[in-house]
């Protein structure tokens, strides 16, 4: 096992080099001198050159490089234009937010895809197939900020049970410990704290997991449906096993595993995502502060933000082969 | 003709999908020539009208039809799909095609630089690299198209993998034939089926991109009237009237669900073991 993920550890170091060339271009192509367009028009000499010898922009580019990629193995992200506080620590801060929303949503993805998978496998061509399968088209098609639109809408001004945004309620405050809202609240007794954080998670929870549920409910109805045609379910039919058994123990255990592979990548996805529904929702995370560092043209930050999006994206797909090979000891055997 | 009829007839989520592209080309086209209202021009005495038998779909914030704006805008946004999806073919393409019959280490070198493109959220990626261009509409095509384009190199490369083996190969090749041409008259043509479902699935998500650069205030700039942009634009007056923004929202899902369900529908028919389902 620990040589398996040696060995995908070292494949990944020409994909990472490569990436770290594309973040680190993000500067250079810039239009014109990068550190005059940074400040802006109202720069003082002064100004541009201190920016120049900051972003080590007097060197060769090869030089400049390699002091971009030594500064990120000692954890500097560079500084932010706007608030001249180091990149990383702001990113650190805004990291749980979005996890925690996330992963909720991946859960909540989960929860609800692969059982619609499930059920419309066992009924191809049915009625229900055809309702999840427009439901699914419906979810992978929608602009997350019309979703987000339409539910901050219906139930946050309309029925008005759910807050519009943001993430805790401004009369109960929840004491920052972790970073986590509702383990926060829950590790303070403030529990009046977390019900408020977990209130505000809903809507943008649901608008980030519809995407993920829309396309894992497709892909696991599309795999068992294979699975279910091969000969080892012939044979537990053959033996007179009872149907939800065949379905369960059979054809579901052998579709998760794929399955495993597309949550990953669509986890990865979703992070994407996770800008525009953070936007909506004013929710405090790396996603909404990238968007505020574009309106700022504050490109330090944006560096730092993409280059954290692509590492737990590559980070995600590393542990899903991890746990497709703990899962699937064939892969472990091919690939190790 | 036949095979597509046939095709027609066995999905009909297909030709749901065909209708309703047909009905937004044909209302974007003829649209624009038959209102009286022009996308741009303010009219602020009639703000924020509901809708009425004047304006179908009310007005926005500066008194503009918000139905002129969205024919207007849906030129825009196809146009842009359209652009995005033919520029990440073009160059995923060529690059894949490249890869799979050369092999060694030039495919070792495309795959690679593939693969760190494909590291990032296509979206992050897409918003990074027209926030470093500058806003405009075409650096954010610029910026979808580069990372769609992966997508088509991989399908581009793994049907040039198994085609380069194929004895009609060979046999060119025997014959003679230049490095180039076989690449072209035969690994390319040969490999068209799976690069077409691709590009109208690409479709959907060069629109539903670009919109959300739009919505981001990264694609097109105002007042040029484009889905995701004119969603942004109007978002602070969704609680007095939602119409403004809620209209070009639903039309960029109807216009990105459009081409998912023919490319869904297509991406089953070209797949043998869901074919036998459908018959």
């Amino acid at each position: 096992m620990a040589s398996f993920i040696i060995r995908r550890l070292i494949a990944l170091i020409p994909v990472m080099f490569i990436v770290l060339v594309i973040v680190f271009s993000l500067v250079r192509i810039i239009p014109g001198d990068p550190a005059t367009t940074l400040l802006g028009p109202g720069a003082t000499q002064q100004q541009i050159d201190a920016l120049r010898a900051q972003l080590n922009l007097n060197e060769p580019v090869v030089l400049q490089f390699y002091h971009y990629v030594v500064g990120l193995f000692m954890g500097d992200f560079g500084y932010s234009l706007k608030t001249g506080q180091p990149v990383a620590a702001e990113i650190l801060a805004r990291l749980p937010a979005t996890i925690e929303l996330s992963v909720l949503a991946m859960i909540a993805a989960i929860i609800v895809g692969i059982p619609i998978g499930v059920l419309s496998a066992t009924r191809p061509n049915s009625f229900f197939d055809h309702v999840t399968r427009v439901v699914s088209l419906l979810g992978v098609s929608m602009p997350a900020f019309l979703l987000a639109l339409v539910l901050q809408l219906v139930f946050a001004n309309y029925l008005g049970w759910l807050p519009v945004s943001g993430r805790f309620s401004p009369y109960m405050p929840v004491e920052t410990m972790t970073g986590f809202a509702i383990l926060d609240g829950l590790l303070t007794h403030n529990f009046q704290g977390a019900l408020g954080a977990v209130q505000h998670l809903i809507l943008p929870t649901a608008v980030l997991a519809a995407f993920l549920a829309a396309t894992l409910g497709r892909f696991v109805r599309n795999t068992m449906l294979d699975v279910m045609g091969e000969d080892f379910i012939r044979t537990a039919k053959a033996k007179g096993l009872r149907r939800h058994d065949i379905v369960l123990n059979h054809g579901l255990r052998n579709s998760l595993l794929p399955a495993v592979t597309i949550i990953g990548l669509k986890f990865a996805e979703m992070l994407g995502g996770a800008i525009l529904t953070e936007t909506i929702f004013a929710w405090p995370g790396i996603g909404r502060y990238m968007f505020e560092a574009i309106k700022n043209r504050d490109y330090p930050v944006i560096q730092g933000t993409t280059l954290v999006f692509a590492l737990l994206f590559v980070l995600t797909s590393i542990l899903v082969d991890v746990l497709y090979s703990v899962l699937d000891p064939r892969v472990r055997r091919k690939m190790g | 003709m036949r095979e597509i009829l046939l095709f027609l007839r066995r999905n009909t989520l297909a030709v749901v999908g065909l209708v309703i592209l047909l009905l937004l080309v044909g209302f974007i086209a003829i649209g624009p020539l038959v209102t009286s209202y022009s996308p741009t021009k303010l009219d602020i005495l009639h703000k924020l009208a509901a809708p009425s038998l004047d304006h179908w779909l009310g007005t926005d914030a500066f008194g503009r039809d918000v139905l002129t704006r969205i024919m207007y805008g849906g030129r825009a946004t196809l146009a842009i799909g359209l652009g995005v999806v033919v520029l990440a073919f073009a160059v995923g393409v060529s690059f894949g095609t490249v890869a799979g019959f050369a092999g060694g280490w030039i495919d070792s070198l495309i795959m690679r630089i593939v693969d760190a493109i494909l590291a990032f959220p296509a979206l992050v990626l897409a918003i990074a690299l027209s926030a470093a261009f500058g806003p405009s509409l075409q650096n954010a095509m610029l910026a979808v198209a580069i990372t769609l384009a992966p997508q088509f190199a991989r399908v581009a490369r793994s049907q040039a993998l198994s085609i380069s083996v194929k004895p009609y190969v060979e046999a060119a090749s025997s014959l003679g034939l230049p490095a180039h041409r076989i690449l072209i008259s035969y690994v390319f043509v040969n490999g068209l089926g799976p690069l077409l479902v691709q590009s109208t699935l690409a479709l959907g998500s060069a629109i539903l991109q670009t919109a959300s650069l739009g919505f981001l205030g990264l694609g097109a700039q105002p007042p040029l009237p484009e889905w995701g942009a004119d969603v942004s634009a109007n978002l602070q007056y969704v609680r007095s009237a939602a119409w403004v923004a809620l209209a070009p929202g639903m039309a960029i899902l109807l216009a990105v669900l459009s081409f998912n369900l023919i490319g869904d529908s297509l991406a089953d028919w070209f797949n043998p073991r869901r074919r036998s389902e459908i018959d």
